[in-house]
């Protein structure tokens, strides 16, 4: 269905390529993977497919591009739109129209399809994704999971047989994401369509997937069945890395299988969580209200230096509130928001440190020192924005964290992360602790939290619904347990790093 | 494809020395008829949103693509919501500098557009709708243009000084075009400070300054004048090369050689 | 009444409003101007949507108002002097130079001037409350998806724009706050720092928007020929230049068959370009209202209207 011949893409900032010398060969009908680290160019590789990169991005391609046998290689997007589709990161983002219904003829009104058979069409796509009742609704009421699936049945109106998706659950919860993922999958089966999608959370649909293409950092890609190329993958979730460790032919790639593998006794360290320290952060009857609604109801909170607690709950449940609470009460803390680009605003990467520096009133270069420390060494003069999400990430952690302050607090610091970029972060955090400072973070992502935090608050609607040392907090018995607490449903084991492996 | 450039060219001068004449009349008018001068106003009022939307088809043929048409519905969009936040205060105008940065940028075609559009958006969205909408557009959508026809200079400080005086300059000219339609309107045609049929040209010319003195009229431009210095002092450094990064990736450098 | 309203075309409405206030504009009395806003505050007061893009009618109201205050005001003020009808004001006549000619002002201010400017006054309100009507019950992104083929692409970026909006000042509010979180900077301002995240982070997302949208067919054209769109563009710009000198013939009374074949020939000319660049669209449309018989009807009634009105039956 989509080939891909000594396909070659390079952005033309760089001399490296982005895509380098690509074969693939996707058939009719597959459902597809395609992972990669962060910045590996993954989401070039979509782009590419769909035929944004060049068009879209600027920059020069060699090879060849095949789409249902007919060489596509030049032809703008709109010229295949009749065959393949693009769904973004955020569907809410690429919506043309008002209400779910417009948005659904947008595409059919630009292939110029006649009105009664446009309506036929909808009927149908509206049908297979089960959005009845959404009909005339306002694309912004909607969920995250049910923008998704108008996007999606958007491009199936259109009679698009190829959809391309990246990261479609990036915004959704684990059940909306697993819902989603479940329904592209049963759309491979029923209707033949073919799905590529681009995910982080390999785990999501690891055992939904047909083919599995990986995208390297030097800009190959490798394609094969899952389980053979994820045993060679470096940024793969907790499951996944017990298989390689323990070297299983084939790999496990959903947590029943996993289990019939282990072998007991698990031998694992406990994580002690340590009680005595003197409290740094200790507030009581913290209250935030946004006009008629309660965000954050009359809760106490405490913390010790040299802790890190992560406040976890669904969304909604006044993590944020909480954080910017804390940042109000108490002094000399330092920040780093949601969206982390929203503190950047210079042309340069050197502008923004000597910038920072300056207005810590500390040493020159202690920025740059701090932000080196997290992702290494990179060009002064690029453009803020033009660093991937996990350095500006880092970016602005480096210039909060230049001020020097006691406390520090992170609103979902994982966001578009990959495994491997998660783990610097955790380590930046823990090496924050061990010098003594408190940090308090918000986050969904247990697998993240077990690696991090000491001890988990869980927020629901504004109160707090429980307050656990993080073992606790993740075990196979709560509501949020981790890969590895739900394989092995030992009491106290969260995390592979406490394994203690038999040589 | 070369004669489409040309025609573009002497387009947009074109459409640019029309749409300030439009305008002009006042001072040219020759109508002594009570009745017929009635008339004449209203089907001015009439023709003036089919002037727009022709100038606006002139400026658009062939020239927006997806890129280009979804960076002109963010740049209006901020100047819509940024317009909409000034509004209110005296003499100040905060949608201009954006025109200007933009126009700068996208050059005077593209220029054209953002500044009507951001004027129609901002009046949909609160700023109200009124016969003096496609005036508005108009007078907006030449001062886009006009700070497209700048010259493109190399260095940051000269292209913000330079942004600077046109800003200046735009302000008392979108003034002076402001209250150049409303003039007969509001002033009606027999009064000292009203057009006076079939005068000459320096007559009407001295009882319009007088005009726009009376009605403060130069106190709001001055105003405008000011406001749009500073934010463009203040944000231009900074918006030019955003802007810049923004033009390379929607493909616009093709578009303005 | 409002399920009628929404079944009436946007189009119609603002044919409706544009026709009131042409005979408001070509009225020399005050009859007409006052039965006008009547009939414009009836109007929207029955048939308005409970929208946000109708700016209330109180708004307009007020407006109409002010601007009658501004033209009675003014004609006080700068009246000339016409010692031969009945004085209602007597005030000193005073001459005044601001150095660009002088000009006299106050003086006796006769009733018939007042009720002159009032009717002045009236006729501008009542053009007014006409545009009023048709902005307050005509659905703009209706109308945007109604425009015409040559129009579709601005039609599009507005509607985007409206649509982004309300985001906008989301972000606007997101990025004020987290901008106290970093320290005041020497290297660029305040507003800068504001404005500089909000635009990068939109445009970021309006280039996904634009591959969206590219992805899904957006950009199509039919065959046209650089002849064709030369064509389009010639006659364009000859519609506008033709309108434009028809505009100054009609102000300076020179002759009335050629300004009326000026405005003719130039508003042909622009409707056979907008029909020429419309046919590179292969679009169809879900979406557009076709008009019903319920706007022929109002049509007719409103072409009476304007016959009656420039017949002379109304004066």
């Amino acid at each position: 269905m989509i080939q891909l011949k000594n396909f070659t893409f390079n952005y033309g900032k760089t001399e490296t390529p982005a895509l380098n010398r690509v074969n693939i060969n996707i058939q009719a009908g597959d459902f597809v993977l395609v992972c990669g680290g962060t910045g590996s160019g993954k989401s070039t590789l979509l782009k590419a497919i769909v035929g944004l990169a060049p068009h879209f991005t600027g920059g020069t391609v060699a090879g060849q591009r095949f789409l249902a046998d007919n060489d596509v290689t030049n032809a703008m997007p709109h010229e295949t739109a009749e065959q393949i589709g693009y769904v973004n990161q955020q569907p809410e983002g690429s919506f043309v129209a008002e209400t779910v219904m417009e948005e659904l003829a947008f595409t059919l009104e630009q292939l110029g399809v006649p009105v009664p058979e446009m309506l036929q069409r909808i009927e149908k796509a509206i049908i297979a994704t089960g959005l009845n009742d959404l009909r005339d609704r306002r694309l912004t009421e909607l969920s995250g999971g049910q923008q998704q699936r108008v996007a999606i049945a958007a491009a199936l109106s259109a009679g698009q047989k190829v959809l391309v998706l990246d990261e479609p659950t990036s915004a959704l919860d684990p059940e909306a994401a697993h819902e989603l993922l479940e329904f592209i999958h049963n759309l491979c089966r029923r209707e033949q369509l073919t799905a590529i999608v681009a995910e982080h959370r390999i785990e999501r649909l690891i055992d939904l997937v047909d083919q599995v293409l990986v995208v390297s950092n030097d800009g190959t890609v490798a394609q094969g069945k899952p389980a053979e190329q994820l045993a060679r993958f470096t940024f793969v979730p907790p499951l996944i890395k017990l298989g390689q460790m323990q070297g299983w032919d084939p790999l496990a790639l959903s947590i029943a299988e996993a289990r019939e593998m282990i072998s007991t006794p698990v031998h694992f360290r406990k994580i002690v969580y340590p009680h005595v320290q003197p409290q740094n952060i200790q507030l009581t009857k913290l209250s935030v209200k946004y006009g008629d609604l309660i965000a954050l109801d009359d809760i106490d909170f405490g913390a010790a230096s040299g802790e890190v607690v992560a406040i976890m709950g669904e969304n909604g449940s006044g993590k944020t509130s909480l954080l910017w609470k804390l940042r109000n009460e108490i002094a000399n803390t330092a920040m780093v928001p949601q969206q982390a680009a929203d503190l950047l605003f210079l042309n340069s990467l050197s502008q923004e440190f000597a910038d920072s520096d300056e207005v810590a009133g500390v040493a020159q270069n202690r920025t740059a020192t701090l932000f080196e420390e997290f992702v290494g060494r990179i060009d002064g003069s690029s453009h803020p924005r033009d660093l991937s999400s996990g350095q500006q990430l880092a970016l602005v952690l480096a210039i909060q964290l230049a001020k020097n302050s006691q406390t520090v607090l992170l609103d979902e610091p994982t966001r578009g992360l990959d495994y491997s970029a998660k783990q610097q972060v955790a380590e930046a955090i823990r090496q924050l602790a061990t010098k003594g400072k408190t940090v308090v973070f918000a986050s969904h992502d247990v697998e993240f939290v077990a690696l991090t935090a000491d001890r988990v608050v869980q927020l629901h609607k504004g109160k707090v619904l429980s307050d656990l040392p993080v073992s606790q907090a993740l075990s196979h018995k709560g509501k949020l347990p981790t890969q590895v607490s739900q394989i092995f449903e030992i009491d106290g084991l969260i995390a592979l790093e406490q394994l203690v492996l038999d040589a | 494809m070369r004669s489409q450039r040309v025609i573009s060219l002497i387009a947009i001068a074109l459409a640019g020395v029309a749409s300030v004449l439009m305008f002009a009349w006042p001072l040219f008018i020759a109508t002594t008829n009570q009745n017929e001068n009635l008339l004449a106003q209203t089907v001015f009022i009439a023709l003036m949103p089919i002037l727009v939307v022709l100038t606006l088809v002139e400026f658009s043929t062939g020239e927006i693509g997806s890129r280009q048409l979804a960076v002109l519905g963010v740049l209006t969009a901020v100047n819509a919501v940024v317009r909409l936040v000034g509004a209110g205060t005296a003499g100040i105008e905060t949608a201009f500098f954006l025109i200007i940065i933009g126009g700068y940028i996208f050059r005077s075609a593209f220029g054209f557009i953002l500044g009507s559009t951001s004027i129609l958006v901002s009046a949909l969205l609160g700023a109200g709708v009124g016969p003096w909408l496609p005036f508005q557009m108009m007078a907006a959508g030449i001062v886009g243009l006009g700070a497209g026809a700048l010259p493109m200079l190399k260095r940051t400080l000269p292209k913000v000084i330079l942004l600077i005086v046109f800003a200046i300059v735009a302000s008392y000219i979108y003034g002076s075009l402001m209250t150049l339609w409303n003039w007969p309107f509001l002033a009606g045609s027999d009064t000292t400070l009203s057009y006076l049929a079939g005068a000459p040209l320096h007559e009407n010319l001295s009882r319009f300054i007088n005009y726009e003195i009376v009605t403060g009229g130069l106190l709001w431009d001055t105003g405008r004048a000011i406001t749009t210095s500073i934010l463009i002092a203040l944000t231009a450094p900074a918006l030019l090369a955003t802007l810049n990064r923004a033009a390379n990736r929607a493909g616009f450098k093709k578009l303005s050689n | 009444m409002r399920s009628l309203a929404n079944r009436i075309h946007p189009g119609t409405w603002w044919l409706v409003g544009g026709t009131l206030a042409l005979v408001a504009g070509s009225s020399s009395n005050l009859i007409a101007p006052i039965a006008i806003c009547l009939l414009a505050v009836i109007l929207i007061l029955s048939f308005r949507e409970n929208a946000t893009w109708a700016r209330s009618l109180s708004f307009y109201l007020a407006l109409a108002g002010i601007v009658i205050l501004i033209r009675v005001i003014f004609r006080i003020l700068f009246s000339y002097s016409n010692p031969d009808s009945a004085i209602a004001i007597l005030l000193p006549r005073l001459q005044i130079n601001f150095g660009f000619g002088a000009f006299e002002f106050l003086g006796s201010v006769s009733w018939q001037s007042m009720y002159g400017a009032l009717i002045d006054g009236a006729r501008l309100a009542a053009i007014i409350l006409a545009v009023a009507t048709a902005t307050t019950l005509a659905n703009p992104r209706k109308l945007l998806k109604s425009a015409p083929g040559a129009l579709y692409e601005i039609a599009t970026s507005v509607s985007v724009a409206i649509n982004l909006a309300p985001q906008l000042i989301e972000s606007f509010n997101r990025v004020r706050r987290a901008r106290q979180l970093r320290g005041k900077s020497k290297r660029t301002s305040r507003l800068a720092g504001i404005v500089i995240p909000v635009l990068e982070d939109t445009l970021d997302r309006s280039l996904l928007l634009a591959a969206s949208m590219d992805a899904r067919g957006f950009g199509r054209r039919g065959m046209q020929s650089p002849v064709q769109l030369l064509t389009a563009r010639l006659l364009g710009l000859c519609a506008i230049v033709l309108t434009l000198i028809g505009i100054f013939l009609l102000l300076s009374g020179f002759s009335a068959y050629l300004t009326l074949a000026a405005i003719t020939i130039g508003i042909i000319f622009g409707a056979l370009s907008m029909r020429l660049t419309s046919l590179r669209l292969i679009r169809t449309n879900l979406t557009t209202q076709a008009r019903s018989s319920i706007d022929y009807a109002i049509m007719i009634l409103l072409l009476v209207l304007l016959i009656a009105n420039f017949v002379g039956w109304l004066r």
